[in-house]
């Protein structure tokens, strides 16, 4: 019994049974041993009680998962002691499986077990069941049980960190951020009793940030931790370990901690983790101290879980902190740009002045010296020019300023543009011809006006005049405007040095000096390119720059026609014509100075040419990789340029395509892609970014020519981050990829945040999308399914459905389950599913739709969590109620057996279910589901597989492909359990631990059953024989209907006695009362009646005898009985009668005649008084009735109408057999609902049938003749049929004879001969085999046939294997 | 054990040969009924008014000699000998 598992096996025959009150293993009940089978068979934690102490016994994976210490000690203690830590918990729910019979339920119950040495947090989902002794009574109780304990503390402190990440803003300040975490810490006292958050200090002392669990007051929570005391043994808390970025485990020991707080448990904690919050590349942040459930070790998973809060907190801290930072930082720098612009117009304004004040008065003494002293004259000229170039200097940092500002104040009117550019440059005629170039100017007149301002148009022209003159020393310079569609396209073009492919980029750049081999000058403010620029745009033109080194350069405006991109208030009316301003003189007067034909070489630079400020950017603090996209050579060179310049790590790739693969192999922190590339240009790139969840989330800046907020807005459409407008400069690409590449971060860390999250949830999560493809899964998800997130996306049908074709109906489950999904969006429900390596698995699945906030899409989110144990158990508990249901039902062993049986094959739809007995006889009995073949008729090697299955130990299944078996104890012998399941389906560990549970229950019921049978076949047996004799003589018929079923016996009787002189005794009696308590008495007077007939053939003498002996029996009194004694020769009939009522005669002519007389009291009343005898005779072919009350009273009924009633029922079957009769008689007078009183009924029709067998032998005809013509005359039959039937039985008795048993002489003839009221029946058989009548060789025998038929009305002969039978009856005439 | 039959000889008054039976004819008798029958060869009359008992192994026996026996019966046998034909091939008197 105890081998089914070797090691706790083992530790229970160690056990000292004897001295428990269950006694030695040996003497142990079946049900008990078969109780302690399935335990240790089972692979799941089972423990039992059993007996009055209730006595302990449990399995391996008990052991295992629960018992822990407790084990061996606990084997074969009181379940009590056992578990008398939570005795209380327990023990009611026992009680109650005991008292009820009802198994209870309960789900992730928290006991506190004691067996790791302290009391210990656990929980546990169990179902405690009634176990039975042989008798069905409940002696004790099974439960099976899965720990929870890691499923119920990993939710917990799941949802502790899923609050803590809850928090929808993404930003806060510290404080904000550390209440939050404070109060969602606070909402899990059980696994953080208290809390306390310390901040390192600068000074290196520590301050309270946050307390969850205890008041700030609290003496264990002070507000600082003094840097120098932070090592001292004195010190509250170790802030020295944090600091170093170590974990401490602290003892609660002292005054400080002796009020702490116990979260929800009964007793606070002993011990504090403290742990520090790290900063990422810096010293921790500060630490965080946790009070420890005590009821918990302080295992790899809550320590961290602790590390996750500290992680959440350090990062929370992080964040604030950069954000503080970075909010900082961008109000220092807009503050700065506010004091460069107030500078620069303040200096403007402030040289304008004194410029002022130098120039008007050097105009004075030029005009006043002027002829006079060439020398003075030059000097004047020097101090004009250089002013001039002063003030135009000052002229263009101050239109920076406005325009920064934004309070340039311009004024747009529709001019010629052509007209007033040609006049602009004619201004430079003849500065240009001067330095022997060609200048061509080709203006043809435009058809639409260009709306511009004068002043800022003609620093624009002359600013590129000049810039061409300065770099041009032979060749040509050529202005051209015309119209290009919608605008006009100025050209200012050179044949000059021109600007190498590295610097084109900058051109534009403010501040910025283009490097060149030769120029006319070395002067330059790095703004004039830069402020032309800015002028155009204000015109919403644009300008490029095409340049070849050596051939020339030339620069391209276009300008729309129209105003409407212009501002309303800046428009103004056309004025006439207006000369060129005064602006252009300094330019002029500058460009003729470079000349060397000029008024001076001399003059030295009066500006610094060092314009070395530099653009105010500045890299990145991490190097963040960029990534960059663009078919244009020349461009990803001087992208990468300037991005590896600011420090971070570039890669480059010429199309979307390329951009596509290396994001998706490695994805950088920006992608810094063009619009326009060759087969997948910026925007598909971006949407097909966008698309793969895995690359959504990298940021794209787009590049483009194309200005105008339409561009932008398809690029920002599309799903790019940023959008920048070519030409850029440097300093504006630098600062929108830092501002890029540092939001990318912020939102990497949550995407971060989110996957641990999501991976550290026990519960398996995944994302579908509209399709119901999972498109997202987690690490719990893998570990239940089997299936990881390397082939993700799962398109449906999902790969873990139950396969359609070996298991349809669980496919269809899923089916439903996923309609539900993709349909209703949200839900709920329990599914069989397949894991990856086949096995079958239940799981709780819950879903709800969701908006991608990313992507706009619904999706559908959902979780689900292993509930296979719990769906198995529940199928356990209620498979062993359907089967328990049907084994009480059931009446007898084969009923209980198909019962049982057809519950298995519902269970788990099987083809078949069959049990083979091999019990005492030939061959195996068989019992099915439904209708069971016999042996012979299956399978030979079904057969054999049975011989061989009944061989195993019982209790112990074995499976193949499409079928399992098991061995059971049947009351007959060895059974052997075939579930058919009809195809190829698994047949998994959980159906075969229920297999064995339920043969095992069913091993017990079959014994209850067969105990049952038993005891009620003995009682039967026992009731029979009161009731009366086992062989009724020939021409009696009885009934008997008791009042009390089940009982079979009641207060009535009925008895016939074969008396020593050939005469037959008759009694019919009635006893007072019914059940039981009457039939015993019946027993005892049956029987005295009988002893007195047969030692004194007298009724009235018998009846006198039985007065005094019923005088002796208590509740024999009163009884009544109807005693007579007939000769069946003669029919004659001798009664009496105690109080009976009469018998009933029914005679042939259908008239009645009641045995009225003979009577006198019921038995008892009076003892020794003499009794009356009567006589009758019996007429031929007449029948006597004799019936107790329950046949003919009827309440509100006068007797004698039952009588009458009584006897025209056996009037009206008077042409059936004496059997046919008592039948028809019993139906005929039931009431309605059913006899309410015993019934005893006894019929006799006068003669009794004549029956005989005789040898085969012709010398026997003629006694059998006198015989029958003996019975003839009793019969009282008329001479002629007499006769007839004489011919008739003599004709077959000599056919027997001569052909049946012509090769067997002696074999037994048989002849029956019954009469009826008018009609005799006559049987002739014999065992032998007719001849085929053949009249030419016998033609006396042909004739007897003919015989036989003309004198009966009806002749059969049957001839067959087992001899020849002639049946014939002729009514009598 | 042969079935009991008194099988008497003897002459009508006008001379016939007349053989007497008493008892029962059955299949255990009908050698010595034929015997009888056969010590002539000339007509007999069978005087039947004594058998209570005549089966189809006797009627054979008649059958044979249908051609030369009279019979004497009592309405007992009569449905015997009518419904076996036997009636109709001799003269059967007594009926």
């Amino acid at each position: 019994m105890f081998a089914a598992d070797v090691e706790v096996g083992g530790d229970l025959a160690l056990v000292d049974w004897a001295a428990t009150p269950l006694g030695p293993p040996g003497e142990w009940p079946q049900s008990l041993q078969t109780a302690v089978s399935i335990l240790l068979s089972s692979r799941f934690p089972m423990w039992m009680a059993w007996g009055p102490d209730l006595t302990f016994f449990c399995n391996a994976a008990y052991r295992r998962d629960t018992l822990g210490q407790k084990y061996p000690w606990a084997l074969g203690r009181p379940a009590s002691e056992v578990w008398a830590e939570i005795w209380n918990d327990i023990g009611p729910r026992i009680d109650a499986v005991l008292t009820t019979d009802r198994a209870t339920w309960d789900e992730a119950l928290l006991l506190f077990l004691e067996r790791s040495g302290y009391a210990e947090e656990t929980y546990h989902t169990f179902s405690y069941s009634p176990l039975r002794d042989d008798t069905g009574a409940v002696v004790g109780m099974l439960c099976v049980v899965s720990e929870e304990t890691e499923r119920v503390i990993g939710e917990r402190r799941m949802a502790t960190l899923r609050d803590l990440g809850s928090d929808p803003s993404v930003v806060r300040t510290e404080q904000e951020m550390l209440a939050f975490v404070g109060q969602q810490l606070g909402r899990n006292p059980r696994d953080l009793p208290f809390t306390l958050t310390y901040l390192f200090q600068p000074d290196g002392s520590a301050r309270l940030a946050g307390t969850t669990g205890l008041t700030a007051a609290h003496p264990a929570a002070p507000v600082t931790l003094p840097a120098d005391a932070a090592d001292a043994g004195d010190a509250l808390w170790p802030a020295a370990a944090p600091a170093r970025g170590e974990s401490v485990v602290v003892s609660l020991e002292g005054t400080a901690f002796t009020t702490l707080p116990a979260g929800e448990w009964p007793k606070p904690p002993t011990r504090a983790l403290v742990v520090p919050l790290l900063q990422q590349g810096g010293d921790p942040y500060g630490f965080l101290v946790a009070g420890l459930n005590r009821y918990r070790p302080l295992d790899p998973g809550y320590r961290g879980f602790v590390e996750l809060v500290a992680g959440h907190i350090a990062a929370g801290i992080a964040g604030a902190r950069s954000y503080q930072a970075q909010q900082r930082r961008a109000e220092e720098l807009a503050e700065l740009d506010r004091a460069k612009t107030t500078f620069f117009s303040n200096i403007s304004h402030e040289f304008r002045t004194p410029l002022t004040l130098i120039m008007g008065p050097v105009e004075d003494l030029r005009a006043r010296f002027d002829g006079t002293d060439p020398r003075v004259r030059e000097e004047l000229d020097a101090i004009h020019r250089n002013g001039l170039r002063l003030g135009k200097l000052v002229n263009s940092l101050l239109d920076f300023s406005r325009i920064e500002a934004g309070r340039m104040q311009a004024r747009y009117e529709p001019v010629d543009l052509a007209a007033v550019t040609a006049e602009l440059a004619s201004v430079f005629r003849s500065a240009v011809n001067k330095a022997g170039l060609a200048f061509e100017v080709d203006c043809a007149r435009l058809d639409e006006p260009v709306h511009l301002d004068r002043g800022m148009w003609e620093k624009v022209v002359l600013n590129l005049l000049s810039n061409a003159l300065k770099f041009t020393f032979d060749g040509s310079i050529t202005v051209t405007t015309r119209a290009e569609n919608d605008h006009a396209v100025i050209t200012v073009a050179d044949t000059g040095i021109g600007v190498s492919a590295e610097e084109m980029p900058r051109l534009f750049e403010r501040f910025h000096r283009i490097e060149t081999a030769r120029a006319r000058s070395d002067e330059g403010s790095g703004i004039g390119l830069a402020l032309v620029k800015e002028l155009v745009g204000l015109h919403g033109g644009t300008i490029s720059a095409d340049s070849t080194v050596g051939k020339g350069t030339c620069f391209t405006i276009r300008l729309p026609f129209g105003s409407e991109h212009l501002p309303a208030d800046a428009l103004a009316p056309a004025v006439s014509a207006a000369a060129v301003s005064a602006t252009a003189e300094p330019y002029v007067q500058e460009a003729l100075r470079w000349l060397p034909t000029g008024p001076s070489d001399t003059d030295p630079p009066m500006v610094p040419t060092s314009d070395d400020v530099a653009p105010h950017t500045s890299g990145p603090v991490v190097p963040a990789r960029v990534l960059i996209a663009d078919d244009n050579a020349d461009m990803r060179e001087y992208l990468t340029r300037i991005l590896r310049g600011a420090g971070y790590r570039v890669e480059a790739v010429a199309d979307g395509h390329e951009a596509l693969r290396a994001v998706r192999a490695d994805a950088p922190d920006l992608v810094v892609s063009d619009v326009m590339m060759p087969r997948l240009d910026g925007l598909s790139l971006v949407r097909e970014l966008r698309t793969d969840a895995r690359t959504a989330p990298v940021p794209v800046l787009l590049l483009s020519a194309r200005a105008g907020q339409e561009a932008s807005i398809e690029g920002l459409e599309a799903g790019a981050d940023d959008y920048l407008v070519k030409p850029f400069a440097a300093a504006e690409l630098l600062a929108r990829v830092r501002a890029n590449v540092e939001l990318s971060h912020l939102r990497a860390h949550h995407a971060r945040w989110r996957t641990a999250l999501v991976d550290s949830l026990q519960e398996a999560f995944f994302v579908c999308d509209e399709d119901g493809a999972v498109i997202e899964i987690n690490a719990a998800f893998t570990d239940i399914l089997g299936y990881g997130p390397g082939e993700l996306p799962y398109p449906p049908v999902h790969p873990w459905w139950p396969d359609a074709d070996t298991d349809r109906e669980a496919h269809q489950q899923c089916a439903e389950a996923f309609d539900r999904l993709v349909g209703e969006g949200h839900g709920r429900c329990t599914v069989p599913v397949t894991h990856r390596d086949g096995h079958r698995l239940w799981i709780d699945v819950a879903f709800n739709p969701v908006q991608d906030p990313d992507t706009g899409h619904r999706v559908i989110v959902g979780t689900f969590r292993d509930v296979t144990a719990e769906h198995y158990s529940v199928q356990r508990d209620s498979a062993l109620a359907a089967l328990s249901l049907r084994l009480s039902q059931a009446t007898a062993l084969p009923e209980a057996l198909t019962g049982a049986l057809s519950e298995l094959k519902n269970l788990w739809r099987a083809r078949q279910v069959l049990a083979a007995v091999f019990g005492h006889r030939a061959e195996p009995v068989l019992a099915a589901a439904d209708a069971a073949p016999n042996w012979q008729e299956l399978p030979a090697d079904r057969r054999e597989a049975l011989v061989a299955l009944c061989e195993r130990p019982p209790l112990t299944p074995v499976t193949d492909h499409t079928s399992a078996g098991i061995t059971v104890e049947h009351p007959d012998g060895p059974m052997a359990l075939w579930v058919d399941l009809g195809q190829s389906r698994p047949f998994t560990d959980e159906d075969k631990l229920l297999l064995s549970l339920l043969a095992g229950h069913l091993a017990q019921g079959l014994v209850r059953v067969h105990q049952i049978d038993q005891q009620r076949e003995t009682a039967i047996a026992l009731q029979r024989a009161i009731l009366g004799p086992a062989h009724l003589p020939d021409g009696f018929a009885v009934r008997y209907e008791p009042a009390t079923p089940p009982l079979e016996v009641g207060g009535d009787w009925y008895d016939t006695v074969a008396l020593p002189d050939g005469r037959t005794g008759i009694v019919v009696g009635d006893c007072v009362g019914r059940g039981l308590e009457a039939a015993t008495v019946m027993g005892q007077l049956r029987s005295a009646c009988r002893a007195l007939l047969l030692q004194d053939a007298s009724p009235a003498q018998t009846l006198m005898a039985l007065d005094h002996f019923a005088a002796g029996i208590p509740g024999a009194l009163c009884t009544t009985v109807f005693c007579g004694v007939l000769d069946q020769a003669t029919g004659c009939l001798t009664y009496s009668s105690a109080g009976h009522p009469p018998g009933i005669l029914a005679h042939r002519d259908g008239t009645i005649h009641l045995l009225d007389d003979g009577r006198s009291l019921p038995l008892a009343v009076r003892p020794g008084r003499p009794r009356p005898e009567a006589e009758c005779t019996i007429p031929a072919r007449a029948t006597l009735l004799l019936y107790t009350d329950g046949l003919v009273e009827r309440r509100r009924r006068p007797l004698n109408e039952g009588i009458d009633q009584a006897g025209e029922a056996v009037h009206a079957g008077r042409n059936a057999t004496v059997d046919d009769l008592a039948t028809q008689i019993m139906t005929r007078l039931a009431p309605e609902n059913g006899y309410d009183d015993d019934v005893a009924l006894l019929l006799y029709r006068h003669p009794a049938p004549l029956e005989m067998t005789f040898p085969a032998e012709s010398s026997q005809l003629a006694p059998v003749r006198k015989a029958l013509r003996t019975w003839l005359e009793r019969c009282q039959m008329p001479p002629q049929t007499a006769q007839n039937v004489l011919v008739a039985v003599g004709e077959a008795c000599a056919n027997a004879i001569e052909h049946g048993h012509r090769h067997a002489p002696g074999d037994p003839v048989r002849l029956r001969a019954e009469a009826s009221v008018n009609d005799v029946r006559l049987i002739v058989a014999d065992t032998g085999r007719w001849k085929t009548p053949q009249p030419d060789a016998n033609a006396h025998r042909g004739r007897g046939v003919t015989l036989m038929k003309a004198m009966m009305q009806q002749v059969t002969i049957t001839s067959g294997a087992t001899g020849t039978t002639v049946d014939m009856h002729t009514r009598i005439a | 054990m042969t079935t009991p039959l008194t099988l008497t000889p003897g002459r009508r008054p006008d001379g016939t040969m007349l053989l007497t039976a008493v008892g029962e004819i059955d299949m255990t008798n009908t050698e010595a009924l034929a015997d009888a029958l056969d010590t002539t060869s000339g007509p007999i009359v069978l005087d039947l008014t004594g058998v209570g008992y005549l089966d189809s192994a006797g009627l054979n026996v008649l059958f044979t000699r249908a051609d030369r026996v009279e019979l004497v019966a009592t309405p007992l046998l009569a449905p015997v000998l009518t419904i076996s034909g036997l009636a109709d091939l001799t003269t059967v008197h007594g009926l």
